[in-house]
């Protein structure tokens, strides 16, 4: 898989081969789940719930989900527009999981490496289901309002022909 | 007489997409280019690319293969594209056997996107020119490079060397010893095409994993017991092993 953690969502080219991602499920897992491939479903931990589009795929373990993360953004976000695939069909998982776990003895431990530190993402058990007809086909949890432009930043162009040496594809005059 | 080609081996290609990002790189700023980018930073965004790679599953859990399959112009030695052309615009070499259009002459009819049984033309909607993989003519026969630049973009791109060129009607070339060595196959040679670009099929590899492996003890499905067909419910080896 080509993809790789946030993606360079900026970068136009990327966006074409990756814009949005799928909750990767095994196809007896989905099929006994009700869930159809390309199709929109909840993922749930006990943390939180997130509405995402399935992948069904036998490079998976029955019982097992996973995608790749981090390509969901909210709306606006790195100047994409509001309706960026990025923000409507891509999703986030750590809505289903949490910065401490319970330690045994009462309180809470950091959710990372004990050794290292690094953030370690432990394994979470999540229960899926398909979202109803009825549901708009977009991801949850979405932005309440898409991020406004920073001042000093220009909009975002609507066509691309980059040539080297010519800027966004337009030629100014009397430059080579 | 000369043609020119890309051996891809799909044993070793992982689908980084180097290779498509490059082959834009040197395209879009060359002779071929600009190569557009359609709603670059919106709602589902679309542009020209020579190169592009599928990926698709073959069999069923747990002897899965994920294939990466890298495609571009096939410079087929005898090409559908070109008779079809009303304008002369898509024309094959002689010297060097690739496929080219003429960005002068085509009017953007689509009879040769038509005709192309592998898809591997690209409609630029910008320039409304129909273009596809040059094989970087423009830099494989540049005398300005040193000699082991003279080759595509993508071929220089590929982290694990998946892709060789080379002259296929040459025996003792590279690609044609890989061809011959190795299985290499054209795609669809029913359409008598004579696809010049080759591949290089995948080759079985004893993992050594067994069953019991990919189906683990503390799988959660397991543990309800709503595993689907709960292939194997003892315990794996690695729940003995740890």
């Amino acid at each position: 898989m080509a993809m790789y953690h946030s993606w360079d969502s900026q970068n136009a080219w990327l966006r074409q081969i990756h814009a949005h991602n799928f909750l990767f499920v095994n196809t007896a897992t989905a099929l006994a789940a009700g869930v159809a491939d390309g199709g929109w479903m909840w993922v749930e931990s006990p943390w939180g719930k997130v509405r995402c589009l399935c992948r069904t795929s036998e490079a998976v373990e029955p019982g097992t989900v996973w995608t790749w993360n981090a390509i969901g953004k909210a709306a606006g976000a790195w100047n994409l527009a509001p309706d960026a695939n990025e923000s409507r069909k891509g999703f986030l998982l750590n809505h289903l999981i949490r910065e401490e776990l319970p330690a045994a003895g009462g309180g809470t431990v950091s959710n990372s490496d004990p050794i290292t530190g690094q953030a370690a993402w432990y394994d979470v058990r999540v229960r899926i289901y398909p979202a109803g007809p009825e549901e708009q086909p977009i991801s949850w949890p979405q932005a309440t309002a898409a991020m406004a432009m920073v001042p000093g930043m220009a909009a975002a162009p609507k066509r691309r022909s980059w040539m080297a040496g010519l800027g966004l594809g337009k030629f100014k005059e009397g430059k080579p | 007489m000369t043609q020119l080609a890309l051996v891809i081996d799909l044993n070793v290609c992982v689908g980084c997409h180097a290779c498509v990002t490059s082959c834009k790189q040197w395209n879009t700023s060359g002779a071929a280019g600009p190569l557009v980018d359609d709603r670059p930073y919106g709602a589902d965004p679309t542009g020209t690319f020579f190169n592009r790679v599928q990926i698709f599953e073959v069999g069923a859990h747990p002897n899965t293969q994920t294939v990466h399959f890298p495609k571009s112009c096939l410079h087929c030695e005898d090409p559908p594209c070109v008779p079809v052309c009303p304008t002369g615009a898509s024309y094959k070499r002689a010297e060097d056997g690739i496929v080219l259009v003429d960005a002068d002459k085509c009017i953007g009819c689509k009879y040769c996107a038509w005709a192309c049984p592998y898809r591997a033309r690209e409609m630029d909607d910008e320039r409304k020119v129909m273009s596809k993989c040059t094989l970087c003519v423009d830099r494989i026969h540049d005398q300005d490079l040193p000699p082991s630049e003279r080759k595509p973009a993508c071929v220089l791109a590929c982290p694990p060397n998946a892709r060789l060129f080379g002259d296929v009607h040459d025996p003792d070339s590279e690609v044609s010893v890989a061809i011959r060595d190795r299985g290499g196959y054209a795609l669809m040679p029913e359409w008598n095409t004579h696809p010049a670009n080759h591949y290089l099929p995948r080759r079985r590899t004893d993992m050594g994993v067994h069953v019991e492996d990919l189906v683990r003890v503390d799988n959660p499905l397991k543990i309800d017991g709503k595993q689907p067909g709960t292939p194997y419910l003892g315990g794996g080896r690695e729940d003995y092993a740890t």
